[in-house]
C-alpha cells in the first residue's frame, strides 16, 4: 500500500487535531453542565424531602391519624414516590414502586440521612433517605430524573455531533489547504513533465507569493537555458551534417569513378584503391547513420499514423535485392508510428542478419497480449548464424558495439550503428527490441511495439 | 540513352566528382555554379533534367525551382545536404519532382533520373479516363476539366493516371512510389504526400476537402470512377 499523499496527511492531521480539541472541550462542557444540573436537582430534592420529612415527623409526633392524606398531600414532583418505613409497616404514596426491589441499605430503618441514585423499574431516580426520629422510621423519597436525563441525552447528542462535525470540517479544511498549498507544486510538476516530454517552451506562471517566486524564476531560467542549449545543439548538428555530407558526396562519387576504372590501375596501387573505395563506402554509411542517430533527438517527425506492420515488413522485404525471405504473418497488427523509422528498423535487422549470419531465414509478424492485457505487435527476424552469446545480448544494441566480432572487422561490417538505430527507433514507438536464441540455433531479433486500436 | 543533365551545384569538388560519375553512367552533364548561371543556361532549351542544390549563393535553389516550374515542366531533382523535413517539403512544394540527400551515389541518382524520364506506360491508345469532371488522356498526356486543359507536370500526370487507372481500388503509397518514381524505396512518404497535395490543388474544386483523390487512412489513396 502506498503511503498517503502529503495532502491527505495534512488533512488527516488537521481533522484529528480538531477532533481532539473539540472532544476535550465537549468533555469539559459535559462534566461541568451535568454536574451542575445534577447538584441543583439534588439540592432542591433534598430540601423538599427535608421539609416533607419534618411535616411527617411532626404529624407522627402529634399522633394525628391523617398520615395517608398527609403523604398524598406532600409537595413532590409529579412522578415522585414517597415511602414511609416504620418497623413492621411500609406506607407508600405517589408513583407505584416495588418496595422489595429496592436495595436493603435504602430501607435500613436505623440509617443515617443519605442520598444517592438508583435505577428503579427502568427509571433512573434520586433517592433521598431521612430518618424520622419520633417513629424510629425512615422517610424515603424517590425523585425520578427522566426530565434531566432527557436533557442530558440531548446535550450528549449535540456535543457528539459537534465533535464529529468539527473533525470532518478539519479534514475538509486540511484537504483544501493542502491542495491550495500544493497547487504551485502541481503546476511545477506539469511544467517539468512537459519539458521531460520534449516541450522546452514550458514555463511556470509568474508567482506573487514570495515563497514561490524564487522557485518559479529559477525553474524558468533553467528551462530557458536548456532550450537555448538544445537549439544551439540542433543548429550545430545541422551544420555538422552539412559540412560532412558535402565532402562525402565528392568522395563516394570519385570512388565510384575509380571503382569503375579499377582495371586501369594494376598492382599495389590497385589494391590500395580497393581498400580506399570500400572504406569510403563504409565511412559514408557510418557518417549517415551517426548523423541520423544524433539528430534524432530534435527531429520533428510527421504526425504518427496507423501502420499495418505486416504490410510494411512485406514491402521492405520485397524491396531488397537478392533472394527474398518469406514473411510469416499470423496477425495484422496496427501500430501508430512513423513509416520511415519502422522501415529502417526492419531493413537494419535484415542487414544485420545478412552481414553476420548469412541472411535472415525467417521473418514473422505476430500479435500477442502484453502483461496489462494490451496488444503488442511483434516482429521476429531469425537467422541461422552463430547466434549471440547471452552476455553480449544487451550490449549489441549499444553504439559501435560489434559484439563478438569486435577486433575482427571483415570487409563489410556496417557502421556499427544499425542495431543502435533499431533500439532508438523502437524506443521512440514505446516498444522494446532484444535478441534471444533461436530454437535450433542462430539468433532471433525481436521487436515489440504497442498496438493501436484506432 | 543519352540524357542531358544540368547540374547546379556551388561546391566545385562535388560538381566535378558528380559530373564524372554521371558521365560514366551515360549522361551528358553541364555544370552551373549558381542560380543565375542555371537560369541563364535553362533559358535555352535542351536539358532533360535539372539536378539542383538547394543552398546556392545568390538566387537560391528554391527560387530557381519556382522560376523553372512557372515556365514549364522540366523535371527537377533536388540534391540537398539538409535532411530536415521542412527543407525537403519546401523544395517539393516549389515544384521539384524528386529529391535525394547527400551523400548520394551517382548510380542511385542515375536510376532516379531514368525513372523520372521514363514514358508513362499506363493506358491504351485513344483511351479517355473520365473521373468526376476530369477527362484524362494518357496517350497524349492531357487533362481537361469541363473542356479546359489543366496543366500538370509529367510526374503529377503519371500520379493522376496511376490513381485513375486503379478504377476505384485503393492504391497503396508503396505502389504509387514504385510506379511513379519507378524504384523500390520506402519510408519517406513526404515525396508522395507533397505531390498528392500539389495534384489536389490543380484538379480538386476544393483542395482542402478533396472529393476526387480520397485519402484512405493507413493504406493509401483512392480515386472513384
Amino acid at each position: 500500500m502506498a503511503r498517503f499523499s502529503l495532502r491527505w496527511r495534512v488533512a488527516v492531521a488537521l481533522g484529528f487535531g480538531s477532533l481532539l480539541l473539540t472532544s476535550a472541550l465537549a468533555l469539559v462542557v459535559w462534566n461541568l453542565t451535568t454536574g451542575y444540573m445534577l447538584r441543583q436537582r439534588e439540592q432542591s430534592a433534598v430540601r423538599q424531602a427535608e421539609v416533607n420529612a419534618r411535616l411527617v415527623d411532626e404529624s407522627l409526633h402529634s399522633g394525628s391519624n391523617g398520615l395517608d392524606e398527609l403523604l398524598t398531600g406532600l409537595t413532590t414532583g409529579p412522578d415522585s414516590t414517597i415511602l414511609l418505613l416504620r418497623p413492621g409497616e411500609v406506607l407508600t404514596s405517589g408513583r407505584e414502586v416495588d418496595v422489595d426491589a429496592l436495595p436493603r441499605p435504602v430501607l435500613d430503618v436505623g440509617g443515617a440521612p443519605s442520598r444517592g441514585r438508583l435505577v428503579v423499574g427502568g427509571v433512573s431516580v434520586l433517592v433521598v433517605t431521612l430518618p424520622i426520629p419520633s417513629a424510629q422510621g425512615v422517610y424515603v423519597e424517590l425523585v425520578p430524573l427522566v426530565q434531566l436525563e432527557r436533557t442530558f441525552g440531548f446535550l450528549n447528542a449535540a456535543l457528539v455531533m459537534g465533535v464529529l462535525c468539527s473533525g470532518l470540517l478539519g479534514l475538509g479544511l486540511g484537504s483544501w489547504a493542502g491542495r491550495r498549498a500544493l497547487r504551485p507544486l502541481s503546476e511545477l510538476t506539469r511544467a517539468a513533465s512537459r519539458i521531460a516530454g520534449g516541450d522546452l517552451r514550458a514555463r511556470l506562471p509568474e508567482q506573487t507569493d514570495p515563497d514561490l517566486a524564487h522557485l518559479a524564476t529559477t525553474f524558468n531560467a533553467t528551462a530557458a537555458a536548456l532550450q537555448r542549449r538544445v537549439l544551439k545543439d540542433a543548429r550545430f548538428a545541422g551544420d555538422v551534417s552539412h559540412e560532412l555530407r558535402s565532402p562525402l558526396t565528392t568522395m563516394v562519387n570519385a570512388a565510384e569513378v575509380l571503382h569503375r576504372r579499377r582495371a586501369e590501375v594494376p598492382g599495389t596501387a590497385g589494391k590500395a584503391l580497393d581498400l580506399l573505395t570500400s572504406e569510403v563506402d563504409r565511412f559514408a554509411r557510418m557518417v549517415v547513420d551517426l548523423l541520423e542517430i544524433s539528430r534524432d533527438q530534435q527531429v520533428d517527425d510527421a504526425p504518427p499514423e496507423p501502420i499495418d506492420l505486416a504490410a510494411l515488413v512485406r514491402n521492405v522485404v520485397s524491396a531488397r535485392p537478392g533472394p527474398s525471405v518469406p514473411v510469416e504473418v499470423t496477425a495484422s497488427p496496427q501500430v501508430l508510428g512513423d513509416r520511415r523509422r519502422l522501415d529502417r528498423v526492419v531493413s537494419n535487422l535484415l542487414d544485420n542478419a545478412e552481414r553476420h549470419a548469412g541472411g535472415a531465414v525467417r521473418v514473422a509478424v505476430l500479435s500477442r497480449k502484453g502483461l496489462a492485457g494490451d496488444g503488442l505487435a511483434r516482429l521476429e527476424v531469425d537467422d541461422a548464424g552463430p547466434g549471440v552469446p547471452a552476455d553480449l545480448r544487451d550490449r549489441i544494441f549499444d553504439r559501435f558495439d560489434r559484439g563478438a566480432r569486435a577486433g575482427s572487422r571483415g570487409a563489410d561490417t556496417g557502421s556499427g550503428l544499425g542495431l543502435a538505430l533499431v533500439a532508438q527507433h523502437v524506443q521512440r514507438h514505446r516498444g522494446a527490441a532484444w535478441v534471444e536464441g533461436r530454437p535450433g540455433g542462430g539468433a532471433r531479433f525481436v521487436v515489440e511495439i504497442p498496438e493501436t486500436t484506432a | 540513352m543519352d540524357f542531358s543533365v544540368l547540374l547546379v551545384e556551388d561546391d566545385e569538388h562535388i560538381r566535378q566528382a558528380l559530373g564524372l560519375a554521371l558521365g560514366d553512367e551515360g549522361f551528358a552533364v553541364t555544370d552551373a555554379v549558381s542560380g543565375e548561371a542555371a537560369l541563364e543556361l535553362l533559358s535555352a532549351d535542351g536539358f532533360d533534367v535539372v539536378l539542383l542544390d538547394l543552398m546556392l549563393p545568390g538566387v537560391d535553389g528554391l527560387e530557381v525551382c519556382r522560376t523553372l516550374r512557372a515556365g514549364g515542366d522540366l523535371p527537377i531533382i533536388i540534391v540537398t545536404a539538409r535532411t530536415d523535413a521542412a527543407d525537403v517539403i519546401a523544395g517539393l512544394e516549389a515544384g521539384a519532382d524528386d529529391y535525394v540527400t547527400k551523400p548520394l551515389v551517382a548510380s542511385v541518382l542515375a536510376a532516379r533520373i531514368r525513372a523520372l524520364l521514363r514514358r508513362t506506360g499506363t493506358g491504351r491508345d485513344d483511351e479517355v479516363l473520365r473521373r468526376g469532371d476530369l477527362d484524362i488522356r494518357p496517350d497524349v498526356g492531357t487533362v481537361h476539366r469541363d473542356g479546359v486543359q489543366v496543366h500538370l507536370t509529367s510526374t503529377e500526370f503519371r500520379l493522376l493516371v496511376e490513381l485513375a487507372a486503379a478504377a476505384g481500388r485503393i492504391v497503396t503509397r508503396e505502389q504509387l512510389l514504385r510506379r511513379v518514381w519507378g524504384y523500390d524505396y520506402f519510408g519517406d512518404t513526404r515525396l508522395l504526400d507533397v505531390h498528392i497535395r500539389r495534384l489536389r490543388r490543380k484538379v480538386e474544386r476544393d483542395p482542402d476537402d478533396p472529393t476526387l483523390i480520397v485519402t484512405v487512412r493507413g493504406s493509401g489513396y483512392r480515386m472513384d470512377r
